[in-house]
C-alpha cells in the first residue's frame, strides 16, 4: 500500500485482530483547500536490528490537532517508532509520512518538537543558552524572547541562567519539554515526558498537553503510564511486540467492554439466563454482574426487566480502566 | 547564520567552557617556561663555542617543537574523539539532529569549530615558543609562519582522523587509535631516516608510503624545514635523525594532504549519514 493512498488506508484496521480504526476528524480544514494531511501516517512500518525485530508492521494515522497516546510495555517498539518518525533511524520496511512529508524530511523538522526519552543537553550551557541554541537552529525571529517564553512555560524562568549541569533530572526533563515546545511546532512528540517528574510536575505537564490541544497542536505521547494517557489522550494505539494490537478512542477501547452490577427483585430465580446473549453473567449474593455489555445494552435490559414485572433497585456501572484493558489486551495477544 | 556556523560556534564554546583550551594552554606555558630556562643555559654555556651554540639552539628548538607537535596531536585527538559517538551515546546529539539541520552541517560545523580551536592553540604555541627563543637566545627561525602552518596542518589531519573514527568508535577508542596512528606515522618517519642513512631502500619506502597513508609525519617535516637555519641544511647536520628535513613538502604533497582531509571528511560523512541515532 503506498502512502498516496493514506486516505483509504486510515479506514482499515491496523491489524486483523485490532479493533476497527476510526481516525479522528482533523482539527481544522481549510475552506477552499484540500484537507490537511494527517500529522502522522504509517503503512506497514517495520524495523529490524540484525536478528531482532523491533517493529513488525505498524499502520496508524494520527489526525491533526489530536493528543495521540502511543502505549505499550517496555520493549514493545515505541521508541523505535518515534525514531523512525523523526528520521533518527531508517525503516527496514513500510513507509511513514509526518506532516505530509516523508519521515525525516529536514525542512519538516522545523515544524516538529521532540522530547527524547533520553533527555540530555549540553551541560556546560545555561538553560537559556540551550533554548537560544534551538531557537537559532530553528532560525526563529525574536529568539531570546521565544527562549524565555518556553522556559516560563515549563516553570524554569527563575533558573534560566543556571548551568544545565546543576539541574536535577526532573528539571532537565522540564528543559527538554521547553526545547520541544520552542518555536510552537505543529507536532510535538513526547517520549515518556513525565518519567523523571514528581506528581506536581506530572500534573503540570498534563496541563501543558491540554493547552497544546486547545491551540490545535498535535501531540504524539509515547508513554507506558496509562493513567497519563487516560487523562489527556483523545485516541490511543496499543502496541506490543512491534505490532499494533488495538487502536481507537478511549471510549471505543473501554466503553465497548463495560460491565454493570444490578440488584433486581420481583423476578424468579435465574431470570437473567434469558439475557445471556447480552454479556457474561455472574451471581454475587443479592447482586448480579454482567460483564462485556455492548454500548446501549444496559438501558434496554433495565426496560425489559421493568416490562416483565421486575424492580430494578440498583444499577452500578463498572468502568474498566485503561490499565485493565491494557492488561487484557496484552494477555490476549 | 547558517546551521554549520551555529554548530561551529557551539563547538568552540564547548571547548572554552569545558576548560580544554585552558588546560592545554596551562601545560604549554609551563613547557615554554621550562624551555626558556633550557635555551638560556644553552645559549650562554661556557663549554660550547659560538658555532656549536648556533647549531644546538635550532636543533633544541626543533626538539621542543616536536614535543609541542605531540601536544597539538594529542589535543586534536582529544577534542575530536567525543565529537560524534559520545554525543550519540549521551543523547545530546539526538536533540540537535531532529532540528532542521543536515548531518553534513553537524559534521562540518564540528570540524570548523574544532579546527578554529586548534588553530588558536597552534598559533599560541608557536608564538610563545618562538618569541621566547628569540628573546633568550637571539635565534629567529627562517620561516615562523610556515612552521605554524605545517603544525596546524598536521593537527588538522589528526583532527579529521579523530572525527572520522568518532563516527563509529567510542571517545576512548577514538583517542587511543588516533594517538597510536600518529605515533606509528612518526615511527615510519624514523625508520625512513635510518633507511636513508644506511642506504636501505626498503626502509625508505616505509616512510614514503606511510607519508601518503597518514600525512602527519610528512607535515611535521615541513615544520622542521621551516625552523632549520640554512647553514644546517648546507652542511646536512643531523641528516640521519628524525629531526632533519632536507627540503619542504612539495606542492603536490600538500595538495595530496588537502585531498586526504577532504576524502576523510567525506568518508566520515558517509558513515555518520548511515548511522542510526
Amino acid at each position: 500500500m503506498s502512502l498516496d493512498s493514506w486516505a483509504e488506508a486510515e479506514h482499515e484496521p491496523a491489524t486483523p485482530s485490532a479493533p476497527r480504526v476510526e481516525p479522528a476528524a482533523p482539527a481544522s480544514t481549510a475552506a477552499d483547500g484540500p484537507p490537511p494531511s494527517p500529522a502522522v501516517h504509517t503503512v506497514e512500518l517495520a524495523k529490524r536490528y540484525r536478528r531482532t525485530v523491533a517493529l513488525r508492521s505498524l499502520s496508524m494515522t494520527v489526525a491533526r490537532g489530536e493528543v495521540f497516546g502511543f502505549l505499550g510495555p517496555n520493549g514493545a517498539g515505541k521508541t523505535t517508532t518515534v525514531k523512525l518518525l523523526l528520521g533518527l533511524a531508517r525503516p527496514s520496511g513500510g513507509e511513514a509520512l509526518v506532516l505530509g512529508a516523508p519521515a525525516g524530511d529536514v525542512e519538516t523538522r522545523r515544524r516538529i518538537g521532540y522530547l527524547p526519552e533520553l533527555f540530555r543537553f549540553q551541560h556546560w550551557l545555561t538553560a537559556r543558552e540551550v533554548l537560544q541554541l534551538h531557537a537559532r537552529l530553528l532560525e526563529l525571529a525574536r529568539r531570546d524572547r521565544r527562549a524565555d517564553e518556553a522556559l516560563a512555560l515549563v516553570g524554569l524562568a527563575d533558573r534560566a541562567d543556571d548551568k544545565v549541569a546543576t539541574f536535577s533530572k526532573g528539571m532537565q526533563q522540564r528543559l527538554g519539554l521547553a526545547v520541544a515546545l520552542v518555536g510552537e511546532p505543529e507536532l510535538v512528540v513526547l517520549d515518556e515526558p513525565t518519567s523523571a517528574l514528581d506528581p506536581v510536575g506530572r500534573h503540570e505537564v498534563r496541563a501543558i498537553v491540554r493547552r497544546l490541544r486547545e491551540r490545535g497542536t498535535t501531540v504524539f505521547l509515547n508513554t507506558h503510564l496509562l493513567e497519563e494517557a487516560e487523562q489527556v489522550c483523545d485516541r490511543v494505539t496499543v502496541i506490543d511486540h512491534g505490532r499494533a494490537i488495538a487502536t481507537g478512542t478511549l471510549d471505543e477501547l473501554l466503553g465497548a467492554r463495560a460491565s454493570v452490577r444490578l440488584r433486581v427483585t420481583g423476578l424468579p430465580d435465574g431470570w437473567w439466563r434469558a439475557y445471556g446473549a447480552l454479556g457474561t453473567w455472574t451471581a454475587e449474593g443479592d447482586w448480579l454482574r454482567m460483564a462485556g455489555a455492548a454500548a446501549g445494552a444496559v438501558p434496554e435490559l433495565v426496560a425489559q426487566i421493568v416490562r416483565t414485572g421486575g424492580s430494578v433497585e440498583a444499577v452500578v456501572p463498572e468502568h474498566q480502566t485503561l490499565e485493565d484493558r491494557f492488561l487484557e489486551l496484552l494477555g490476549a495477544r | 547564520m547558517s546551521q554549520t556556523a551555529t554548530i561551529a560556534l557551539l563547538t568552540m564554546r564547548e571547548a572554552l567552557r569545558r576548560k580544554l583550551i585552558a588546560a592545554f594552554l596551562g601545560i604549554t606555558i609551563a613547557l615554554v617556561v621550562l624551555s626558556a630556562w633550557g635555551f638560556d643555559r644553552l645559549s650562554h654555556s661556557r663549554s660550547l663555542s659560538s658555532g656549536e651554540v648556533a647549531v644546538s639552539v635550532p636543533q633544541a628548538l626543533i626538539l621542543f617543537m616536536f614535543m609541542f607537535s605531540f601536544v597539538v596531536a594529542l589535543s586534536a585527538s582529544t577534542i575530536s574523539s567525543p565529537a560524534i559517538s559520545a554525543e550519540i551515546e549521551s543523547g545530546v546529539l539526538q536533540s540537535v539532529a531532529t532540528r532542521p539541520v543536515r548531518r553534513a552541517q553537524i559534521l562540518l560545523g564540528k570540524w570548523f569549530g574544532l579546527a578554529a580551536v586548534l588553530a588558536a592553540y597552534a598559533a599560541a604555541v608557536c608564538a610563545l615558543e618562538l618569541v621566547v627563543v628569540d628573546v633568550v637566545s637571539g635565534f629567529t627561525p627562517p620561516d615562523p609562519a610556515g612552521a605554524f602552518g605545517y603544525l596546524l596542518a598536521e593537527g588538522l589531519v589528526l583532527l579529521t582522523v579523530g572525527l572520522l573514527l568518532s563516527t563509529r568508535l567510542s571517545a576512548l577508542a577514538t583517542g587511543v587509535v588516533a594517538v597510536a596512528l600518529f605515533g606509528a606515522a612518526w615511527l615510519a618517519g624514523v625508520v625512513g631516516a635510518i633507511g636513508a642513512d644506511l642506504h636501505l631502500a626498503s626502509l625508505r619506502e616505509v616512510d614514503s608510503v606511510a607519508r601518503y597513508i597518514l600525512p602527519t609525519d610528512g607535515l611535521w617535516h615541513g615544520v622542521i624545514y621551516a625552523l632549520e637555519p640554512r647553514t644546517i641544511l648546507a652542511n646536512a647536520i643531523g641528516h640521519a635523525t628524525p629531526f632533519y628535513a632536507s627540503g619542504p613538502p612539495s606542492w603536490t604533497y600538500l595538495l595530496w594532504c588537502a585531498v586526504w582531509v577532504v576524502a576523510a571528511l567525506a568518508v566520515a560523512l558517509l558513515v555518520f549519514e548511515r548511522r542510526e541515532l
